[in-house]
């Protein structure tokens, strides 16, 4: 009786304690040296990416340099295999010749930007309103019971992060993931999405990308063609009408 | 009164006369005589539940049933003579001033659970038979105080300079801080 | 109930009627009404002019308004009060010259303009919402109104929002009592909050042994952080992260080593940011403030010495526009408790044994004056230290001089300095003249490390004037930009001929400013490089009529009074033929020539190196017990006040002096320190002349032709740990604690 007592109550103490695996991919705002991630690690940009960084560097007039930061940064990261190293965050503020804790502020002010290992494929589930009514809970749910992680963390193999994401902009083919392909450096980078998915087909295109096969993008719907009603459209099955007078001037 | 009679005659069997009457005194009942607070305290000890002995060996009892609402817990003083309230140590006070219904005796009873890393704190009377089981450890925590904490002493006023409590910068404090804010210099007897 | 009454009676006539019905009058109430009360539009029929206040206005906390174009002034209207301002101002500025204090938080007048914290916002009429008054300019004919229900709403809701996630510190925060967001919400805050949430919290950074932080307490006020990158030079502070969540830090794990970095403390408006070293000691009400000067190096940067009872609490910097504006370096701000460590505080004589015996003051002085008369006048050598106040040099001097020799000189200063001609060692572009300088020559100088404020103040030139900065000596950091010309005399003979190219920049400068660092006196070809100096001052016309860019570094608060008295040494061998060495405060002036058997007396207020070669020692005041006049480097005499009662059996310095002299037959003829300041009038008037800058009358190329070679070996540095310059910083604990872990290695 006595140990179903103690059950109950530290049950009762261990829901307090719960918090929603929210662990953020902006994680920490302060930087915890680790064997690889501390600033005496050397990085630099390889050289396919120098001449990029020169390319970047060129939109922005000479003096302000540091207006490329937010690019550079980008490059870094996808040079990196999805994450920012304390030393890229260093390498970026030297070439734009800035003080490393203005780079540190904006890295940190931007989600996108991971300041921790993620997996090969970072998959994103977007998870606000519009995504969420049409089931992206469920989503998230099915990639992380998969998987066998936590939101943000990596699995084992290193190949598959999970996190979550503000809207994308694809409300109509609600839900949606979107995958941020590292496995390739900085040349095979791309951030593609996969709308319309159930739990069943997110599962589908996760194994599709773990066994290196790249899924078709876009609506997982075959019967929709990109963001258009299944079935083909109801509406606006013509060309538009030609405005009334063509000729401007005469009217 | 019987058990008052039965119990006499138990003491006298157990400890001879002489002894019994040593037992007198000690116990107190004779000063029971021009003490007539003792006196009344012995009187409502009969048929009262001794509750527990604390160390510097004050009895506390307890009356439930038949008894005035307020006088149903109360403490009998081992110092027979000079006691005062101030004796009674912060572990029973609460008790007997009626503000909780932890004794002074209890134990802290601290549970390692295999199962879960949290420690799990339970309070419960010492009972010398308890079961044991494998997943409880007992450990007699009896309140003890805690690093801060020092022992219990009653108020010594009125006994003179040397007992009474002085505040740190009181001439007659034993303890007198170096009241200097600053170092003198010292030489390390280096050229 | 008593007004109705009594306007029922003004309205109706009192029969006795109505008395007699009523005896008691007390409970015959009356609804009075008056025709102007019965129209229903009221307010709008007679607009209420407010009466405003037209007598003239103090602006806020004494300040003077400076007007660059007086025809460039606009007029603005703050509740009414019509104000003119110059053109630039912001609102809330234009509401400081009106009196009128605005609250704010983020807003710094020393620092940029951030506009985050919007605690200032006051209502502009026919602006559609309340402004930020710290970014909005001011516009000529602006109504500005600080007062009406909007405003004070805009305050109450910004409060609600600060205090939202503020934890509940106030009784263990150490800004507690002095606090900017308890007395703005006491005052401009409403009396409830509706916030029932969990509040964040925030992980405490490490900043160092100085600055304790508490960043759950920070308001992301951003105030550090533009101090640190703006002021200070260094940029180490950053806001991370972002919404709720931004945290104030250093991302990686960084000590801020700058030494500026304790002004922090007085910059946080909460205490996120305090003092470490005074955490917890106590509260601001308990103690007794004391304006005084530091005397840790040659600034003299105004200071307060926060004390409670006979002990120094804090110190805190005082603003003086002209020389250290708000800032205190950390050596001033810290080093107070080396002021408790190490004193002397009893007469003491080594006996034979070699150790110190504890003596009265009678005993001590006859021992002094009995050995002072067996010596010959010309062995008699007096050494004056780096934290002697001018009343104390011109009394041992004067003392010296009676006894037969002229053999007194202060600490650092070499043989051949020409005290002659001020102008040859003070700076004559005073420190606030520095800001209109646009091009930096500085020779064998780091001011980085050797006076804290000035080098501040040439960050500011360089920051705002685009100054271009040439340095010559050992390579150093600085926290502005800088070209490292060359390490030693020969650069300079390159830029006096004219082959480098940084004399092109001098000459093109409008306002070219040399510095010379004041480790030049210590060597032997001091002359030579001076020289070197005027011939490219010439060249550069960097010595004007209206302009003078000439200047000397000093390295400590004594030299300048001592150069101003004349306390030179006369030859090079001095100390070696000495008998009998006075040293008063002299805790670094090398004592291995002194021979052994000669009587060496130790006047000071600790025991740092000097001592263990006295024979006698006599314990003196230091600056925060004393009464003392000191010159600064730029020629500004200021006076030190006694904060708290000296230490044990200790004397003012003169004053034992003054006594010896009685004791030794040799009476000084002045008895207070009125005669001790007229004796000072007759050699140094500007000595006198406190908180006054007396520039230097004439200029330094009528110095006489010498005859030396200059001497090629580089410029070395002068002030090896900027923590521990002088016997109280090498006493401090703190001060040790920064040089373990501070020092950039």
């Amino acid at each position: 009786m006595l140990a179903r007592l103690a059950a109950n109550r530290l049950n009762q103490i261990r829901q307090t304690f719960r918090q929603p695996a929210r662990a953020f991919s902006t994680a920490l705002n302060y930087h915890l040296d680790s064997p690889d991630n501390n600033p005496n690690l050397p990085w630099e940009f390889n050289d396919a990416n120098k001449a990029k960084v020169k390319e970047i560097l060129s939109h922005y007039p000479t003096n302000y340099k540091q207006s490329a930061v937010i690019p550079l940064l980008d490059l870094a990261q996808q040079q990196h295999g999805g994450w920012l190293p304390v030393s890229a965050m260093n390498a970026v503020a030297k070439v734009i010749e800035v003080a490393p804790i203005r780079v540190y502020e904006v890295a940190t002010f931007y989600s996108m930007f991971n300041r921790s290992k993620v997996g090969k494929y970072h998959l994103l589930v977007c998870g606000t309103t519009p995504c969420m009514i049409r089931g992206s809970r469920e989503i998230e749910e099915a990639l992380l019971k998969h998987l066998g992680v936590k939101r943000n963390e990596v699995t084992q193999d290193g190949f598959f992060s999970v996190g979550e994401m503000e809207c994308m902009g694809c409300c109509v083919n609600a839900p949606m993931i979107t995958v941020a392909d590292y496995s390739n450096g900085s040349e095979g980078y791309t951030y593609n999405y996969y709308e319309d998915v159930t739990p069943e087909k997110v599962v589908e295109i996760v194994e599709k990308l773990r066994k290196g096969e790249k899924p078709p993008h876009g609506t997982q719907n075959p019967q929709r063609i990109r963001s258009g009603p299944a079935g083909g459209n109801t509406t606006l099955l013509s060309d538009p009408k030609p405005p009334p007078c063509r000729d401007l001037d005469a009217c | 009164m019987a058990s008052v009679v039965k119990s006499i005659i138990d003491g006298v069997k157990e400890k001879g006369l002489g002894g019994f009457f040593r037992h007198l005194k000690n116990e107190g009942y004779l000063r029971c005589l021009p003490d007539g607070n003792l006196l009344q305290t012995k009187i409502h000890n009969i048929g009262a539940t001794l509750v527990g002995v604390d160390k510097f060996g004050n009895k506390y009892y307890e009356k439930t049933e038949n008894t005035q609402y307020g006088r149903h817990r109360w403490v009998e003083y081992a110092e027979k003579t000079r006691y005062n309230a101030s004796q009674v140590p912060a572990e029973w006070h609460g008790w007997l001033h009626f503000i909780t219904d932890h004794t002074g005796d209890e134990v802290k009873f601290v549970c390692f659970l295999n199962l879960f890393p949290w420690k799990y704190h339970m309070l419960r009377k010492y009972k010398p038979h308890y079961n044991i089981c494998n997943e409880f450890v007992l450990q007699l925590l009896l309140l003890k105080p805690k690093r801060y904490g020092v022992e219990h002493k009653e108020n010594l006023s009125g006994h003179g300079e040397e007992f009474i409590y002085h505040s740190k910068g009181h001439a007659l404090n034993p303890g007198q801080r170096n009241w200097t804010r600053y170092q003198p210099w010292q030489s390390t007897n280096e050229p | 109930m008593g007004l109705g009454l009594l306007a029922s009676k003004a309205i109706r006539p009192t029969t006795r009627l109505i008395n007699f019905q009523n005896p008691n009058n007390l409970f015959l109430r009356t609804i009075v009404s008056k025709p102007e009360l019965r129209n229903p539009e009221p307010a709008a029929a007679q607009p209420e002019q407010p009466l405003v206040d037209l007598s003239p206005r103090t602006p806020v906390g004494g300040a003077r308004v400076h007007f660059p174009n007086p025809d460039d002034a606009i007029e603005v209207f703050v509740d009414g009060f019509p104000v003119k301002i110059p053109k630039g101002f912001s609102v809330l500025q234009a509401c400081e010259v009106a009196g009128v204090d605005i609250p704010r938080f983020c807003y710094h007048s020393r620092l940029s303009i951030a506009g985050n914290c919007r605690m200032c916002l006051v209502e502009v009429e026919k602006s559609p919402k309340p402004v930020a008054s710290c970014a909005m300019p001011a516009l000529p004919g602006m109504k500005i109104k600080t007062d009406t229900p909007v405003a004070k709403k805009a305050r109450e809701g910004v409060m609600e929002f600060l205090l939202m996630n503020h934890p509940l510190d106030c009784p263990i925060c150490d800004q507690g009592g002095e606090c900017d967001l308890q007395d703005q919400s006491m005052a401009f805050g409403s009396d409830r909050g509706r916030f029932t949430e969990m509040k964040r919290s925030v992980v405490d950074k490490n900043l160092g042994p100085l600055v304790k932080t508490v960043m759950t307490r920070c308001i992301q006020c951003t105030r550090c952080v533009r101090f640190a990158s703006e002021v200070a030079g260094v940029q180490d502070l950053g806001m991370l992260g972002r919404g709720s969540g931004e945290e104030i830090g250093t991302y990686v794990e960084k000590l801020m080593t700058s030494e500026l970095s304790g002004n922090v403390i007085d910059i946080c408006p909460v205490g996120a940011l305090t003092s470490k070293p005074f955490a917890f000691k106590a509260r601001n009400w308990e103690l007794k403030n004391t304006e005084t000067i530091d005397v840790t190096d040659a600034v003299g940067s105004n200071i307060r010495i926060d004390s409670r009872g006979p002990e120094v609490m804090r110190i805190v910097p005082r603003l003086n526009e002209d020389i250290n504006e708000e800032w205190i370096s950390d050596k001033t701000r810290f080093c107070y408790d080396g002021l408790k460590r190490q004193r002397l505080n009893d007469p003491m004589i080594r006996g034979p044994d070699g150790r110190f015996k504890p003596v009265n003051w009678r005993e001590a002085l006859s021992v002094v004056a009995e050995v002072a008369h067996q010596v010959k006048p010309e062995e008699i050598v007096g050494i004056s230290g780096k934290l002697s106040d001018a009343e104390s040099m011109i009394v041992l001097k004067d003392f010296l001089n009676r006894l037969g020799s002229n053999n007194v000189w202060g600490e650092g200063i070499g043989v051949n300095t020409n005290a002659d001609l001020r102008s040859g060692y003070i700076m004559n572009t005073s420190i606030a003249g520095l800001e209109k300088a646009d091009a930096f020559l500085l020779v064998g100088t780091q001011p980085r490390v050797e006076a804290a404020m000035v080098n501040a103040r040439i960050r500011k030139t360089v920051t705002v004037n685009q100054a271009k900065v040439g340095y010559i000596g050992p390579a150093t950091d600085f926290n502005y930009d800088n070209q490292h010309l060359g390490t030693g005399p020969q650069t300079l003979i390159d830029i006096a001929e004219g082959r480098h190219p940084f004399s092109k920049i001098i000459s093109n400068a409008k306002h070219p400013v040399i510095i010379v660092g004041g480790g030049i006196f210590e060597r032997k070809d001091q002359d030579a490089i001076f020289a070197a100096v005027e011939t490219i001052a010439k060249q550069g016309n960097v010595v004007r009529s209206d302009w003078n860019g000439l200047n000397v570094l000093l390295l400590h608060a004594a030299q300048a009074a001592a150069l101003d008295l004349g306390l030179v040494p006369q030859s090079e061998n001095s100390l070696e033929s000495a008998k009998f060495v006075y040293l008063m405060g002299a805790d670094d002036t090398n004592l291995d020539k002194i021979p052994k058997d000669a009587f060496v007396v130790y006047q000071g207020h600790h025991g740092d190196k000097s001592v263990y070669r006295a024979n006698v020692i006599l314990p003196a005041a230091a600056f925060s017990e004393k009464e003392g006049i000191y010159e600064n480097t730029e020629g500004c005499t200021q006076q030190t006040w006694p904060a708290v009662p000296t230490v044990g059996d200790s004397r003012d310095d003169w004053k034992i002096i003054r006594a010896l002299s009685e004791v030794a037959e040799v009476r000084l003829p002045y008895d207070t320190i009125g005669g001790v300041r007229a004796r000072l009038r007759t050699v140094a008037p500007n000595l006198v002349q406190i908180d006054e800058r007396e520039p230097a009358a004439l200029p330094s190329s009528l110095r006489p032709t010498f005859t030396q070679k200059m001497d090629p070996t580089p410029f070395g540095v002068a002030v090896e740990n900027f923590y521990m310059t002088d016997a109280i910083t090498r006493a401090s604990k703190i001060m040790a604690q920064c040089s373990a872990m501070l020092l950039k290695k």
